[in-house]
């Protein structure tokens, strides 16, 4: 009878450690993608900082919403989508892969590709 | 050929500067971007009034009239230039709808500072978390906005506004 009771007791003490271990992970969980997201956004009130870096009352209202929507179960992606409809592009540090942006994300690669054109037509100019 | 090689990083360098030039003459300020709402449906919001709780201001209230959107708060020093501004629109302009939003402010203070400054708008509501603020895009105060009879947000203006502004941006819009 004893022993009954001992196995119980152990059962509710293994799972409230289970419980509480997922709840604290969770938590941590949910603090890392709040840094990771607010990491990729930047702060309109500051000189060149990001969200998380910042302690601007813009940053930590914009912190609280993130954290807010990640805990409802939004994906970031809806979560930045909902943030440039409000403040624009200029909120994130990377711009988006769009088709207003094309230019910008090919530029790199239009010029890797001249380089690498004229190089080619140069050593082949070297040889003859 | 050799000229070809020489001459084609120095084209590409001046291209790279005429687009870097071209920004910097057009007076963009990368600190004011321009708002993303701009000529898009005003957001949906819901207020209280300042000095009736049950007195309710909503999106739908603002349709088919020209209306004039200020966020301001009590401790916002740019918000005091601006304000007596906003006496002369009320002149000038007495069909324009004139609603502030008073932004993140103790009520009491919200109050004593239009008893001591003089209320120039037809309704101010309350928005004491942020989150109307937060559906206009506004990240610092004081900040304007002019709604269209369509419900259209057809200008924005960050910072005080200031007797050229208003000349020159505001009034040519109303």
């Amino acid at each position: 009878m004893k022993l009954s009771h001992f196995y119980k007791f152990l059962h509710i003490i293994i799972l409230s450690f289970v419980f509480f271990t997922f709840k604290i992970f969770a938590v941590e969980n949910i603090d890392e993608r709040v840094k990771k997201l607010t990491l990729e956004l930047r702060c309109m009130t500051c000189q060149n900082q990001s969200i998380y870096d910042s302690d601007a009352e813009f940053s930590n209202d914009i912190k609280k919403i993130v954290k807010n929507k990640l805990k409802a179960g939004e994906s970031e992606r809806d979560i930045k989508k909902f943030l440039v409809e409000r403040y624009g592009e200029y909120i994130l540090f990377r711009p988006l892969m769009n088709y207003n942006n094309i230019f910008l994300w090919s530029f790199p690669f239009i010029l890797l590709i001249i380089g690498l054109f004229f190089v080619l037509i140069k050593s082949k100019g070297n040889k003859v | 050929m050799n000229r070809i090689f020489i001459l084609t990083p120095l084209i590409v360098l001046l291209i790279i500067c005429i687009f870097s030039l071209v920004y910097l003459l057009s007076g963009k300020d990368p600190n004011k971007p321009p708002s993303a709402l701009l000529n898009k449906d005003v957001p949906i919001f819901e207020s209280s009034s300042l000095y009736n709780a049950k007195d309710i201001i909503k999106t739908k209230d603002i349709k088919n009239k020209k209306t004039l959107i200020n966020f301001f708060a009590s401790w916002c020093s740019p918000c005091k230039i601006e304000h007596p501004l906003f006496f002369e629109i009320r002149k000038k302009y007495p069909e324009l709808y004139l609603l502030g939003f008073n932004h993140k402010d103790p009520t009491s203070d919200a109050k004593k500072y239009l008893k001591d400054d003089g209320n120039p708008y037809d309704f101010v509501g309350v928005d004491s978390d942020g989150l109307i603020a937060l559906e206009f895009g506004v990240f610092g105060l004081p900040e304007t906005y002019l709604i269209n009879e369509d419900g259209k947000i057809i200008y924005k203006f960050m910072g005080p506004i200031t007797m050229d502004i208003l000349k020159n941006e505001i009034e040519p819009l109303l």
